[in-house]
């Protein structure tokens, strides 16, 4: 294992203070890292992040692959219409796809480089502090999508009588149900950011406390 | 000779010390000092909208033979459930902005305790909640301002104009304050990060 002496000094200064060993079973690439809690943020960080990949990725496939094709009434009854409903046709849908588009990226990279800081622990206090910087900026951009999306999908749900715009998910139930379900695991995507940003502070202010 | 060096050098401490305490002070007033302007842009942002209403005359024709019959339309921000959600939203980041600065207050500028931990875990929460009040009110005020044609929902700015402007105000202030708390959870963190 390429491990340098100093996080073995700060693995000594860390076991005490926590006393206890940590229940979860290491991966088996960290046997030799010794059960530090330390080490426990660091996985738990790299689990979240996959996490946080699966919950994008998952949101934006399922709103990608929401087209519906239905036979729509015409003015008189006995026509009607082919008519399609696709999440280009609202910008905020659009919007929706290309902001967690764009966290889904952003969690590739940070999965790769976080794994890397696992497997070679040396001076990335700098670099987890970068990442806590952009999951904040993240953490807007995916929480606003979430708040796009529900909105516009809440009025494709029960229409607004007042500004007489009818409900359409009597008509395009799957497409709804595909909404309904990707704003679902954004709602997801962004608690786990939440807990990803909890943890990065966790780890600094426990390594800044030595 | 010695003593004097030993003295230079405890002077030099003293001086870096004093350096980083008026630092910290200067970095806990502007900590202060933000989160009540994001006390002050959430209130503004929810009474803006919270005051939004505009009634207007619009003709309607019911028979083409006869001359159109007036009828008195109102515009009120909770016929939009994202426009409701949005004052709510604000209404409470208001509410904890208050408790944010009393607690930032109690806490005395300490770095590590549980309370900092606790004010950054619901400044992110904050952010999270305003940032989607901001998205659905931008996106049904989109929908208002441009229609959609797909699914046939006309737009309604073009008769109420005044309305329209003032969600458009009430969506920039709170903006800028869900940016303010950004900036703040960034603050903090680097904060932390800092301390040695």
């Amino acid at each position: 294992m390429a491990s340098t002496d100093k996080p073995e000094v700060e693995n000594v200064a860390a076991a005490p203070e926590k006393g206890a060993v940590p229940p979860a079973a290491p991966p088996p690439e960290l046997k030799s890292e010794t059960n530090t809690p330390t080490s426990y943020l660091a996985v738990a960080e790299v689990v979240l992040r996959v996490l946080l990949f699966a919950t994008t990725v998952t949101a934006v496939v399922v709103m990608v692959t929401s087209k519906q094709t239905e036979w729509i009434p015409d003015r008189l009854p006995p026509f009607r219409i082919r008519n399609s409903s696709r999440f280009t046709d609202s910008p905020a849908f659009v919007y929706f796809v290309a902001a967690l588009s764009v966290a889904g990226l952003y969690s590739i990279i940070s999965t790769l480089l976080s794994i890397l800081a696992l497997l070679k622990p040396g001076n990335w206090k700098h670099l987890v502090s970068h990442f806590v910087v952009i999951d904040v900026l993240l953490l807007g951009i995916v929480a606003s999508a979430t708040g796009v999306a529900g909105g516009v999908a809440y009025i494709g749900l029960k229409g607004n009588s007042h500004s007489r715009w009818l409900k359409i998910c009597n008509i395009y139930d799957t497409f709804c149900a595909h909404v309904a379900s990707a704003t679902a695991v954004a709602l997801v995507a962004s608690i786990v950011l939440v807990l990803l940003i909890l943890l990065s502070v966790f780890t600094l202010s426990r390594r800044s406390l030595k | 000779m010695e003593m004097e060096q030993m003295n230079k050098v405890v002077g030099d401490e003293e001086k870096e010390r004093d350096v980083k305490v008026g630092m910290k002070r200067k970095l806990r007033y502007t900590e202060l000092f933000i989160r009540l302007l994001t006390l002050i842009l959430s209130l503004a942002a929810a009474i803006i909208l919270g005051l939004d209403k505009q009634t207007k005359v619009v003709p309607i024709t019911l028979v083409s033979t006869l001359p159109p019959i007036n009828v008195p339309v109102t515009a009120k921000y909770h016929y939009l459930s994202a426009f409701t959600y949005f004052v709510v939203a604000n209404a409470i980041a208001c509410s904890y902005g208050g408790v944010s600065l009393i607690l930032t207050l109690a806490n005395k500028g300490r770095k590590n305790g549980c309370l900092a931990k606790a004010i950054i875990m619901l400044d992110l929460i904050m952010v999270a909640v305003l940032a989607s009040a901001n998205g659905a009110a931008a996106a049904v005020g989109y929908i208002g301002h441009e229609g959609n044609k797909h699914v046939r929902w006309n737009k309604v700015c073009n008769v109420f104009g005044r309305f329209c402007n003032q969600v458009l105000a009430a969506v920039g202030v709170s903006l800028l304050g869900s940016l303010l708390l950004i900036f703040l959870v960034m603050l903090a963190v680097l904060k932390v990060q800092n301390k040695h």
